[in-house]
């Protein structure tokens, strides 16, 4: 089987996986006690006006009819209207993925660059304290509940010791680095009357570049090392357990015996091999942590999916639930599509 | 069907389901609960046990028949304690940290009116942090009090109420009855909307009519029943005023009108969409939208055209977080200037702060435990008296809420109009309860208290003591049952009786300070949410809504907008 071919196998897999979240989060309204009527219904509303509401809601409908129309709604990237605003659910979605986009990204970054060496430190030095270091600390890392962990560090980190923020989001990260390059893009990732430019201003504004984004990196410090923790400490077991299997293989004692330098035998040879299921666990790893990022976000009141997810469900608006709940499991089936694709393109046995 | 069955229903339908203020603690509905529901089952209550078994239990009917409204809501008060209806649990504190850099005193609606903020050491901006953001910025479309909270700094009504609940002038100069249905209100001049353009009578009857009527302004208002009773409005002619008709007497019209009914201006609504009016405001309030982000924050403005001085803070931004202990950490933190709803195990950190301080008020709402009337074993008033006398109530609120709550006897809270000073909570006598128990004939009974988890404050904590309690008694039995709100609260709202739960906790929120707004949904026989019948209660409060409430023995604020004293005659 052809590279192409192997893409395509698993691109038609992920719309049927989509296909399906798409039909069970559009069947969990149906199953969950209330109507959509009750959430706009005065409470003494007649039978009349409820039937109104539910005309005016499109919920009178069968519901064969109320799936077809919003499966065709979602091809056309219409995922329907607030019940309580009227608002566009897409727009109100996917102006919040962006905080959590950069979220899983941090956290992913705060996880990769401390678990690799963690890792390697680990294996090189085997049985020895700082083995035994790194292996208490993946414990602790793995036992420890991620709102537990945030809730300590803000308390430590920001009420006692006045380090970072306690919480919230001050600006993106594209709004940080405006100052230095002004860029917007078009569509819904940035609020509405942005403007649509890539600009770059000559000359550069490097101080205020710096001011904004250590601004920014304040604010995102924590809640990505909360959200990162359980991810480091599976990524650093990963990374020692692969380190310690390719420093056994027989061609690592042929490099060492062709008289290669220790340093070279590792970095070069013994942990590229390494890496390569590490970068297939760090892919599907993110797909989880958009998902995840719900309790970290409500910890430190990051405006992202996860707060408008726990929103919605509280106030019963249905349309921005599902909304965020598709695009949360899109996410997911793309992060492991482009980790398949990866994953085939360095190691093409895969695709035979 | 009687004339007098006729006439208790066409009343209890005037007053609607009244579901006042946030009704259950900001609940957007659930089910059918319209007000003349119950049908079957709380109609045929004529002959119920309550009104053969304890509704002379100390005389009760002895005493004089009232005279004047207040006198009729405080019998009810009184009857309602001795025939037990609820496990009478506590008053509801509301409890803010409010930073140091700030002053400001909580009110008992709930509300936060920035207004009333003022900054301190040359502070210009004040940032307040709710619980949830709001629903959309429509004034007329939700009924939560985080969208009320953020609303009312743009918008204002006609009365409003100063921090201690009694009514004051905004947007109108003077109100009176002008006869049984009708009243009027005397428009303010020199108002203008943040567009610029002045406030005009047509202006409040289009406002009116937005709330009441399904046909105008393009929505069927959830506030509804917020204005129970009226039935619209209009301009006087050639007077910058308004008439509002009710159907009937309608005593708490001032009353609604002084918590609810925010005015729009009619040609802003009438041009732009629903969503454009849910992400935009144009209000006559102090602080003018400056931006909106929906689920994360709204930015306001002082307005410098407000009719009263401009506000002390010259820009206000409200944001929430879902977690008490986010909220309370961002207020040590410095950065939020008021919280809300610190819980009693962050009390003690903010009190012991040095940025920061406490400031609790006892709030508008009732926890308590609902007894359906008409199932076993709560159909004995005996059984019911005895569940009051096993819970030990200061223990509850001392050891699950810290001391912020009052005990509570009768379901109208004090200060209210109708509150019955002469009642006071049950006393903790676990022995008596027995041996009521006992004389009720359900010694051994099996009970099952149903609870919401996280809805209201410590409400699982309080139903698990409360079960402990009454478990402790030698012949009952009681556990509890945890239950997701919006299912629990569709159960008691669906107009039958027979699908809630028999023994249940709940909290009712009633902001416009009058007893009948909590009885009659509560506590009569077609009652949106009743779990209780008794023809005595209905006729005392059909007596008492055919009065308005005007004259001596009244307290609250009257027809001509004058505060009479509180009458403490008992009934």
């Amino acid at each position: 089987m052809s590279f192409g071919r192997f893409l395509l196998k698993r691109t038609l897999q992920g719309v049927v996986v989509v296909w399906g979240v798409v039909t069970v989060v559009f069947l969990l309204r149906f199953i969950t006690p209330g109507s959509p009527v009750d959430v706009v219904a005065p409470l003494d509303a007649s039978p009349e006006l409820r039937r109104q509401i539910a005309r005016e809601l499109g919920v009178d409908r069968p519901l064969y009819v109320q799936y077809f129309e919003y499966l065709a709604g979602l091809l056309r990237g219409d995922m329907g209207y607030s019940y309580l605003s009227g608002t566009e659910a897409s727009a109100r979605v996917f102006a919040r993925l962006p905080a959590t986009l950069e979220l899983t990204v941090a956290a992913t970054i705060v996880a990769v660059a401390l678990s690799v060496p963690l890792g390697v430190i680990s294996a090189t030095r085997r049985h020895q304290p700082s083995d035994y270091a790194a292996t208490t600390f993946s414990l602790l890392g793995i036992s420890t509940p991620n709102f537990w962990l945030g809730i300590m560090l803000v308390l430590v980190l920001a009420v006692q010791f006045d380090v970072f923020p306690t919480s919230d989001r001050a600006f993106g990260f594209l709004e940080s680095v405006g100052h230095l390059v002004v860029i917007a893009v078009d569509g819904p990732l940035v609020p509405p009357g942005e403007g649509t430019r890539l600009v770059v201003e000559f000359p550069l504004d490097v101080g205020a570049f710096g001011r904004t984004f250590t601004t920014w990196l304040s604010y995102i410090v924590l809640p990505a090392v909360t959200l990162g923790t359980y991810f480091t400490a599976l990524i650093t077991r990963l990374t020692r357990s692969g380190m310690l299997e390719e420093l056994g293989q027989s061609y690592v004692q042929a490099a060492r015996a062709k008289g290669l330098p220790e340093t070279l035998v590792r970095y070069r040879h013994a942990l590229r091999n390494t890496l390569i299921p590490v970068v297939t666990v760090v892919g599907l790893q993110m797909g989880t942590l958009i998902g995840g990022a719900v309790i970290t976000e409500a910890v430190f009141d990051w405006p992202g999916l996860g707060t408008t997810v726990i929103n919605a469900i509280q106030q019963r608006d249905w349309p921005i639930l599902q909304g965020s709940l598709i695009v949360i499991g899109v996410g997911f089936v793309v992060v492991n599509i482009a980790v398949d694709a990866i994953y085939a393109y360095l190691n093409p046995r895969v695709v035979e | 069907m009687s004339d007098r069955d006729v006439d208790r229903r066409s009343f209890l339908r005037l007053a609607g389901t009244a579901a006042a203020a946030a009704s259950l603690a900001g609940c957007s509905g659930g089910g059918d609960g319209n007000g003349d529901g119950g049908d079957g089952e709380t109609g045929d209550g004529g002959g119920n046990a309550t009104d053969g078994e304890g509704g002379n239990e100390t005389g009760t009917e002895e005493r004089p028949e009232p005279e004047t409204r207040e006198e009729y809501l405080q019998r009810a008060n009184l009857l309602l304690h001795e025939q037990a209806p609820w496990v009478y649990l506590n008053r509801q504190y509301s409890v803010y940290g409010v930073s140091n850099e700030i002053q400001w005193e909580a009110r008992r609606d709930e509300r936060i009116e920035a207004y009333a903020i003022q900054p301190q050491d040359g502070k210009r901006s004040v940032r307040i942090t709710q619980s949830q953001m709001d629903s959309g910025l429509d004034p007329h479309d939700h009924r939560e009090t985080p969208t009320d909270n953020i609303v009312l700094q743009a918008y204002e009504g006609l009365l409003g109420r100063d921090p201690e609940g009694a009514i004051v002038e905004k947007l109108a100069t003077g109100y009176e009855r002008i006869e049984e249905g009708t009243v009027r209100f005397d428009i303010r001049e020199g108002v203008t909307f943040h567009s610029g353009e002045e406030l005009a009578p047509e202006d409040v009857a289009f406002s009116i009519n937005r709330i009441v009527k399904e046909d105008v302004g393009g929505l069927a208002s959830p506030q509804r029943d917020q204005l129970a009773g009226v039935t619209g409005a209009e301009v006087v002619d050639g007077e910058r005023a308004v008439r509002v008709n009710s159907d009937g007497v309608n005593p708490i019209v001032f009353q609604e009108f002084a918590t609810y009914c925010d005015i729009v201006q009619r040609s802003w609504i009438e041009e732009h969409e629903g969503s454009y009016i849910n992400s935009n405001m144009n209000g006559t309030g102090p602080f003018q939208l400056e931006n909106y982000n929906q689920d994360v924050s709204v930015s306001f403005a002082r307005y410098e055209d407000y009719w009263r001085e401009p506000a002390p803070a010259e820009s206000l931004e409200i944001t929430a977080a879902g977690e008490a202990s986010t909220r309370v950490n961002q207020l040590l933190g410095g950065e939020t200037d008021l919280v809300v709803n610190v819980p009693p195990q962050d009390a003690g950190r903010v009190q012991e702060s040095s940025g920061a301080s406490l400031s609790a008020v006892p709030s508008t709402r009732i926890i308590y435990n609902a007894m359906v009337y008409n199932r076993e074993p709560f159909d004995s008033t005996e059984f019911r008296r005895a569940m009051n006398l096993a819970v030990d109530l200061d223990s509850i609120i001392e050891n699950v809420l810290s001391g912020f709550a009052d005990p509570t006897g009768q379901p109208t809270l004090e200060g209210f109009v109708g509150y019955n000073d002469e009642v006071g909570p049950f006393e903790h006598d676990p022995e008596r309860a027995q041996s009521l128990v006992e004389e009720s004939g359900y010694a051994g009974a099996e009970i099952e208290l149903h609870t919401p988890v996280g809805r209201y404050l410590k409400d699982l904590e309080i139903a698990q003591a409360v079960a402990s309690q009454i478990d402790n008694l030698e012949n009952v039995s009681c556990s509890v049952q945890q239950r997701d709100f919006q299912t629990l609260a569709g159960e008691l709202l669906d107009g039958d009786l027979s699908t809630s739960p028999a023994f249940y906790l709940i909290g009712w929120g009633n902001a416009t300070f009058d007893a009948s707004q909590t009885i009659i949904p509560l506590l009569t026989s077609d009652g949106a949410l009743t779990s209780y019948s008794s023809d005595r209660v209905d006729e005392l409060i059909q007596q008492a809504q055919s009065m308005t409430g005007e004259g001596p023995g009244s307290s609250g604020a009257d027809g001509d907008g004058n505060q009479s004293g509180n009458d403490s005659s008992s009934s």
